[in-house]
């Protein structure tokens, strides 16, 4: 009895202990943030997903760079699933959508100004004319396509000063010479898009795009529609439009369009493609192809700015992400680890 | 008393064990009564078994899952007291840990997992937990460890009634009341109870608890009927209506709820002729859930299933020291929900099993189970388990089986995405127990390894539709050690338990923790009874999680340590009334246990239990 004992405390022993050495990985803890000025560099919006999202702030040299910078400079976090964030004067704004919560900071010091934290129902993107955002709200999610609303921001109370109702989706929204763009699709259904006049707040037209409508950009006039299969480029002077890429086969469902300086950028899974702007066909072969273990959080932000493309990659959306950057020649230029689902770049200049 | 006091009870191989020991009072008792899961006593070799007394499952709140995170080493994550409460039993997923009903599997057919707070604990008379595989016997999801809630009728016992009221902080209001009658021939049991809740507990540091409030009513009905003897028929019903909101986190996010009704229904014909003993039995469980997905619209997310039972239980026991058993069952749901199309599935199993007191000491049982569906490719799963009494003070129990987790109608059925070619989750364990007797001091060590392959997880497909794959592989090991002792202290008696357990479930491919499985989780308690005085003392320790898949420390939710305190009074001639208080986390902890869901500080009730 007691040999068989001893032998079953051996065994336990053993597992017990070797489990000891070979689990506890030793992590190093990440450098306390510094807490600075951030008016030399860029935001990346980190989405979060079990907890608050968070916002790492990269200088322009890259040199610096500080995640959860709003935590560090407020005791307060920014709400559950940012969903994106724009500038207006000397501050910048910050959209949750899972807590319906616009906070507003000094885009210099991310120190928190204020609040927009009632009118809102699930807020995605926002465009500013004057002083009034445009705010797409999803509304309710289920069974509801056609609730969703523009909420109407006024920048110096952080009220919800009026509604416009939007017949179908509302998510990306651009303003361009008093006329503000919504894109009416969610999660690439949908195939229109409502002009709203800024001077009346008043629909005026509703432009009709090919179907699966992804994404969209405005440059010099020209809108530009990423669908399912199709670029379009559609004059906003005329409303009509001048010119549509077919893209193969191989390119289908594609995303994150990006137009900047005469070039059309798009990405397909861990690819980044590029063509001229008024090319009649698509690009043959991508400008990058990046690492990503992710399965479906590749390519989860993406822009292009000043010769860099910045490719945000969300790894398994329960541990943090990282960012890549690159020139727009295809070279790669640095890895940065940031916060939890990075989607967007906003740079602070 | 002695029954009572025992913590766990080892059913196996009793008859072996010796008259000292205090479980062989409570098997004479279980002759006298009827519980529909006899297979949990005698198909469980070389298994461990926790038995929760009323008396104990009494100090916690009515939900299942406070008294298990009181009272066993499974660790439960909850978002926020009274929200949703799921399972982590030997490492495993929510889903992974089967909750049987007298014996029928109760587990959600669209998720296959169980909110272990809208489970009541006030119609149930026995709670057994028992680790490890079972899915010969209780089917899928008995991986990680298997929750019997079991009811009892008596006969002969005449008329009882027990009322018990409790009232306390954040107005929390916990009403039951069970009535039993019995006779020579039949026996019946009502137990009806309200527990409702504001939940608007302060956070420590700033807020309180906005939208949290709960309540849960439930109604539970047996009935035995004895036609002739070893002739019986019985019949269990089990009504639940729960409605509970979803704390938030800050005011401005969108309130929402939850209501789930559910209903289970059991009928059971016993009949022994010669050796043969048949115990046929037909379940309807009635599951249906409404996600108000903001409160300020009355639009609502569903699902509702339908489960058929029909099921027979043979056993021979015509050869000596041998009992035989085969299980046939055949299961018919039907389901629809939002983003489910109705859809209807049948799943017929055969369970053959075999268990041999083959000496004094020495005893084995073995087990096959094999299912015959449209829906997935059901592979043969498998049990053998044995003990060995060394002496009187030492047993050794070995267990080894293969155990499943079906695919659920959101696997299956989700418009679009679901996935019609999924296999079952399938697991491949092994445990070695260890049972300690000496005097008045119990110790059970129990160390396991459990090898889980084919998870499912929902990844994005073509087209940005999500569909299930099978996935994920996870190792978990770990180790689970078991206390009990008792003692009469002058005119007093004082009875100490203490559960530890030590977990690693990491996924294969990463070599990585499972996020929210703590590598250490410590339950103890003390009661001390003096003359009409009780007073208790209830301890939890959970350790440290990771909430990152990468186990990023810096993420890490801090380890904490809980303390309840109770005291009570019994009045009246025959001690059958009783005035107690209690106190809730009284050293006033400030703690969450998901990130961002602080817990409540320290709190209050009191509670009057008048038996008559």
């Amino acid at each position: 009895m007691k040999l068989s004992k001893l032998f079953l405390f051996g065994l336990l022993g053993g597992l017990f202990f070797n489990s000891c050495s070979s689990d506890d990985d030793n992590v190093d803890p990440q450098p306390e943030p510094e807490v600075g000025v951030y008016s030399e560099g860029l935001f990346v919006l980190n989405e979060g997903a079990q907890a608050a999202g968070t916002v790492t702030y990269i200088s322009d040299d890259m040199e610096t760079v500080e995640n959860e910078i709003y935590q560090a400079n407020n005791n307060d976090d920014l709400g559950m699933f940012l969903q994106s964030m724009f500038f207006h004067e000397d501050n910048a704004y910050i959209i949750s959508n899972g807590s319906n919560l616009i906070t507003a900071v000094d885009r210099n010091t991310f120190e928190v100004v204020g609040k927009v934290d009632s009118g809102l129902k699930v807020p995605y993107y926002a465009a500013v004319v004057g002083e009034t955002a445009y705010v797409t709200n999803l509304a309710e999610v289920i069974d509801t396509p056609n609730d969703d609303y523009i909420a109407l921001v006024d920048l110096k109370t952080l009220e919800v000063t009026g509604t416009i109702e939007i017949d179908g989706p509302a998510s990306k929204i651009i303003a361009e010479d008093d006329f503000v763009y919504v894109q009416n699709s969610s999660y690439g259904v949908g195939n229109t898009i409502t002009v709203i006049n800024s001077a009346t707040k008043d629909v005026v037209k509703t432009i009709q795009v090919n179907d699966g409508l992804t994404d969209m950009e405005i440059e010099n006039d020209y809108l530009y529609v990423l669908g399912t299969g199709s670029i379009e480029t559609i004059d906003l002077t005329t409303g009509q439009k001048v010119s549509e890429v077919v893209l193969t086969d191989d390119l289908q469902g594609a995303s994150n369009l990006e137009v900047e300086d005469g070039t059309v950028y798009f990405t397909l899974d861990n690819a980044v493609y590029a063509m001229e702007v008024g090319a009649t066909t698509s690009p043959s072969a991508p400008i990058i192809e990046y690492t990503s273990e992710s399965q479906w959080g590749k390519m989860y932000g993406f822009e292009v700015e000043d010769g860099r493309i910045y490719i945000g990659d969300a790894g398994d959306f329960a541990s943090n992400g990282f960012i890549e950057v690159y020139t727009t020649a295809g070279e790669f230029v640095k890895k940065i680890n940031v916060g939890v689902g990075p989607n967007g770049f906003y740079f602070n200049d | 008393m002695m029954k009572k006091s025992t913590f766990y009870l080892l059913f196996l191989a009793l008859l072996n064990w010796t008259a000292s020991f205090a479980q062989l009072d409570s098997i004479n008792y279980l002759e006298e009564v009827f519980v529909s899961d006899v297979k949990l006593r005698e198909f469980s070799t070389g298994q461990t078994l926790i038995k929760i007394d009323d008396s104990v499952s009494k100090l916690s709140r009515s939900a299942l899952g406070e008294v298990l995170e009181f009272n066993s080493p499974i660790y439960f994550k909850e978002n926020g007291l009274g929200m949703v409460s799921s399972p982590s039993f030997r490492g495993t997923t929510a889903s992974q840990t089967a909750v049987l009903w007298n014996g029928i599997n109760i587990n959600s057919q669209f998720n296959g997992q169980v909110n272990f707070n809208i489970i009541s604990t006030v119609g149930i008379d026995e709670i057994t937990v028992r680790g490890g595989g079972g899915s010969v016997v209780y089917g899928t999801g008995a991986i990680g460890g298997t929750v019997h809630l079991n009811n009892r009728l008596h006969f002969n016992q005449g008329f009882k009634n027990e009322l018990f009221l409790q009232y306390g902080s954040y107005n929390t209001v916990d009403a039951r009341y069970k009535t039993e009658a019995s006779g020579e021939l039949w026996s019946l049991s009502i137990a009806g109870a309200r527990n409702s809740s504001d939940n608007d507990y302060e956070y420590p540091d700033n807020g309180e608890n906005l939208n949290g409030q709960f309540f849960n009513n439930t109604l539970d009905v047996g009935l035995a009927y004895k036609i002739a003897p070893k002739n019986y028929l019985r019949a269990f019903s089990s009504f639940s209506h729960a409605g509970r909101h979803f704390s938030l986190i800050r005011p401005s996010e969108t309130p929402t709820k939850y209501r789930d009704i559910n209903s289970r229904n059991l009928l059971e014909w016993e009949t022994g002729i010669s050796h043969f003993k048949s115990t046929t039995k037909l379940a309807f469980l009635d599951e249906s859930f409404r996600y108000y997905e903001n409160l300020s619209s009355d639009k609502y997310s569903f699902g509702q299933a339908e489960t058929f039972i029909a099921r027979n239980d043979l056993e021979y026991t015509g050869f000596k020291d041998v009992k035989l058993a085969s299980v046939l069952s055949n299961t018919h749901t039907s389901g629809e929900g939002s983003g489910i199309d109705d859809n209807s599935r049948n799943i017929f199993s055969a369970a053959l099993l075999l268990k041999h007191h083959a000496t004094q000491r020495f005893s084995y049982e073995a087990g096959l189970r094999k299912e015959l569906t449209n829906n997935y490719e059901s592979p043969v799963l498998f049990s053998a388990g044995a003990k060995y009494e060394f002496s009187s003070f030492y047993a050794l129990k070995l267990n080894a089986s293969k155990n499943f987790k079906i695919p659920t109608y959101n696997d299956l059925y989700w418009n679009p995405g679901g996935n019609p070619d999924l296999k079952p989750e399938t697991s491949l364990q092994g445990e070695i127990g260890n049972s300690f007797r000496w005097q008045n001091f119990d110790l059970d060590l129990t160390a396991y390894y459990i090898d889980i392959k084919d998870m499912i997880r929902w990844l994005p497909a073509s087209g940005g539709i999500w569909r299930p794959q099978n996935e994920d592989e996870v190792r978990s090991y770990g180790l689970e050690g078991l206390l009990g002792w008792e003692k009469h202290i002058g005119n007093g008696f004082l009875r100490l338990k203490g559960i530890y357990s030590y977990t690693v479930s990491e996924n294969q491919k990463t070599s990585k923790q499972l996020i929210y499985v703590p590598y250490h989780k410590v339950t103890g308690s003390a009661g001390y009874a003096y003359g009409r005085w009780n007073f208790d003392y209830q301890l939890l320790f959970n350790g440290e999680v990771f909430t990152r898949s990468d186990n990023d420390p810096n993420y890490n939710l801090d380890a904490y340590t809980i303390s309840n305190i109770s005291t009570s009074y019994a009045f009246g001639q025959e001690k059958s009334y009783r005035l107690g208080a209690r106190v809730r986390n009284i050293f006033d902890e400030a703690y969450q246990n998901v990130e961002d869901r602080w817990m409540p500080g320290v709190n209050f009730n009191i509670y009057l239990n008048l038996n008559f």
